[in-house]
């Protein structure tokens, strides 16, 4: 577990964009032009301006595979006050869910965001339930005002990482 | 180039019979389901392709997503004509038959023949467009066959409703006598977001423009899938082995040339064979690589010798290549330079040799690219004779290169 980062809310909790598998980060009924990664990449979120925008209907699904595995302690949702999102579900290590199963499982957690919290403030999700997670699954189910187009500005997860060996980081020893 | 799995859904209804596109509606339809999927096959590997048909009894798929291009055209065999087209449910299943695809990394594409009317109100038809465009689903249209009111106007707006930064197209086909596969050919259908057809289309191309077996290596890929693919394969290998011989040819050219200094400073008797044999590579170099080679084989002469005149001389006569070229160079050499001429060490055998003019003379008029009237040579070939004198010039040649 790596120490608090300057934008770590609770104590002892990460920013866990750095353990995000960006090649595997995918979302369902984006618009082409205010897609994913204007909500979650480091700059891109903090411009109020640059939003991830639904594209054909409200709802949104987003795809977010970790480097390692990781405990999610909470998210944050940040959104305008009209189209932002309500009703949040998790789902963590599901791979590839599409909009059709969305409904045939039961979600790690939910969530139906208030004012507040696209204000700013994080959700605290049932930590005993993502205490494995190697990928997460989001599915924004409508926004506050039903709107034709649901906007999210920012979307923070916090957690911390288990101690797992990273792939990647694994170099051959030469022989000499 | 993008792996992709598509399903093709094939209007098997009576509408069908018709002979207004030759021999009739059908038999183009599948000509056209033919071509598309070698070119989807051959384009990525990885690609799959399905098979569903929308009219008879009901929407049943034939083929699901495989690269087996032979189990793709063995079913298409022994299809009968009959029924009524129903557009939605045929969209609707191919959309399923994708969600279920082995390779989740594949993009989703569905192609639709459309030839008979559409029963179908345009919301619906809206409505099924945007669930596709949610999934990320692309649509290509064929519209061909029947030409009824409101038709094209439904399918327009099917495509609207789907279309994401230009993904999905539309193809409208007028009866005549172009065949259908051959207005194909030329759209993005075919040729994938204008990638640039593959190497299968233009050769589809030219056969149906020629007439004859215009195919690559005159093998249809239809016919022989794997004999096509390995010849093709063979032409790339082929290709890419001439490219690395070249390359290494030019490589081995510039390594000759260095191996052949070397060789006239150690006094090989073979040198002269190894110069012959590559005099013909040296031939073709210009003269800046000539005087580069000079005051390389002048230093390397010098150095073997292990005299300190010839070596103050050589660097006295390119110093100024050298200094300019390489600062550090010249430094190095001034260091080694120094320290031989502490060793007092000399190769009698070796300079009695080199004394002989006419036999060095003879030896650097036989290595490449070195010219015995070279003003720089002569120096060297006169240095060699005045040995003794030069010694007392040891002192001075290093102060004044410092200052250089």
């Amino acid at each position: 577990m790596s120490g608090e980062s300057a934008s770590a809310i609770q104590k002892g909790q990460v920013d866990l964009l750095d353990f995000i598998d960006w090649s595997g980060v995918e979302c369902l009924n984006q618009s082409s032009t205010h897609s994913l990664p204007n909500a979650l990449k480091q700059g891109y979120r903090e411009d109020d301006g640059l939003h991830l925008d639904s594209d054909a209907d409200e709802q949104l699904l987003l795809y977010i595979p970790f480097t390692q595995v990781i405990k999610l302690h909470s998210i944050l949702v940040k959104g305008p006050e009209e189209e932002g999102p309500k009703t949040v579900k998790l789902f963590s290590n599901k791979e590839h869910m599409g909009f059709s199963n969305v409904n045939d499982y039961p979600p790690s957690d939910m969530a139906v965001l208030t004012p507040d919290n696209l204000k700013g403030k994080p959700v605290l999700v049932k930590y005993v339930k993502f205490q494995n997670v190697r990928s997460l699954t989001i599915f924004i189910e409508d926004n506050q005002t039903g709107s034709e187009i649901t906007q999210v500005q920012k979307i923070m997860l916090y957690g911390s990482t288990v101690e797992t060996t990273d792939m990647k980081g694994l170099k051959k020893i030469e022989d000499h | 180039m993008v792996l992709e799995a598509t399903m093709i859904c094939i209007d098997n209804s009576e509408w069908m019979r018709n002979g207004d596109y030759s021999p009739s509606r059908f038999q183009a339809q599948a000509d056209a389901v033919n071509l598309i999927c070698g070119a989807k096959t051959q384009s990525n590997p990885e690609n799959t392709v399905g098979v569903l048909t929308m009219a008879g009894k009901g929407v049943r798929v034939l083929v699901t997503p495989t690269s087996d291009l032979g189990k793709i055209l063995a079913c298409m065999h022994g299809l009968e004509i009959g029924g009524d087209m129903n557009l939605a449910a045929g969209i609707q299943v191919a959309q399923l038959a994708l969600k279920h695809r082995q390779n989740k990394k594949q993009q989703q594409r569905i192609i639709v023949f459309a030839g008979s009317p559409v029963k179908h109100e345009k919301k619906v038809l809206e409505m099924i467009g945007r669930k596709l465009k949610k999934n990320s689903v692309a649509l290509d249209i064929v519209n061909f066959g029947e030409e009824d009111e409101g038709k094209t106007e439904k399918l327009e707006a099917l495509l609207a409703a789907v279309n994401n930064n230009d993904t999905s197209h539309i193809v409208h086909v007028p009866a005549g006598t172009n065949a259908l596969s051959d207005v194909l050919i030329s759209t993005p259908i075919f040729t994938g977001n204008g990638e640039g057809g593959s190497g299968f289309a233009a050769a589809a191309a030219a056969a149906a423009a020629g007439g004859v077996s215009g195919f690559e290596f005159g093998v249809d890929p239809n016919l022989d899938p794997e004999l096509a693919l390995a010849l093709r394969v063979s032409m790339e290998e082929e290709r890419a082995r001439q490219e690395a011989a070249a390359k290494k040819a030019a490589e081995e050219a510039s390594k000759q040339e260095k191996g052949g200094e070397q060789q006239a400073s150690s006094q090989d008797a073979t040198m002269t064979e190894r110069a012959s044999a590559s005099a013909s590579e040296a031939e073709t170099k210009t003269n800046d690589m000539m005087d580069d080679e000079n005051a390389l084989l002048q230093q390397a002469l010098a150095m073997s010798m292990d005299d300190p005149a010839i070596n103050q001389e050589a660097k006295d006569t390119d110093m100024s290549e050298a200094a300019s070229d390489d600062p550090e160079l010249a430094l190095a050499l001034q260091l080694s330079v120094a320290d031989s001429s502490k060793d007092s060490s000399s190769q009698s055998d070796m300079s009695k040799l080199l004394a002989d003019q006419s036999f060095v003379s003879s030896i650097l008029a036989s290595l490449p690219g070195v010219d015995p009237n070279d003003p720089s040579v002569k120096d060297l070939l006169a240095s060699m004779q005045n040995q003794s004198e030069q010694k007392n010039d040891d002192k001075k040649p290093p102060s004044e290169e410092e200052k250089k």
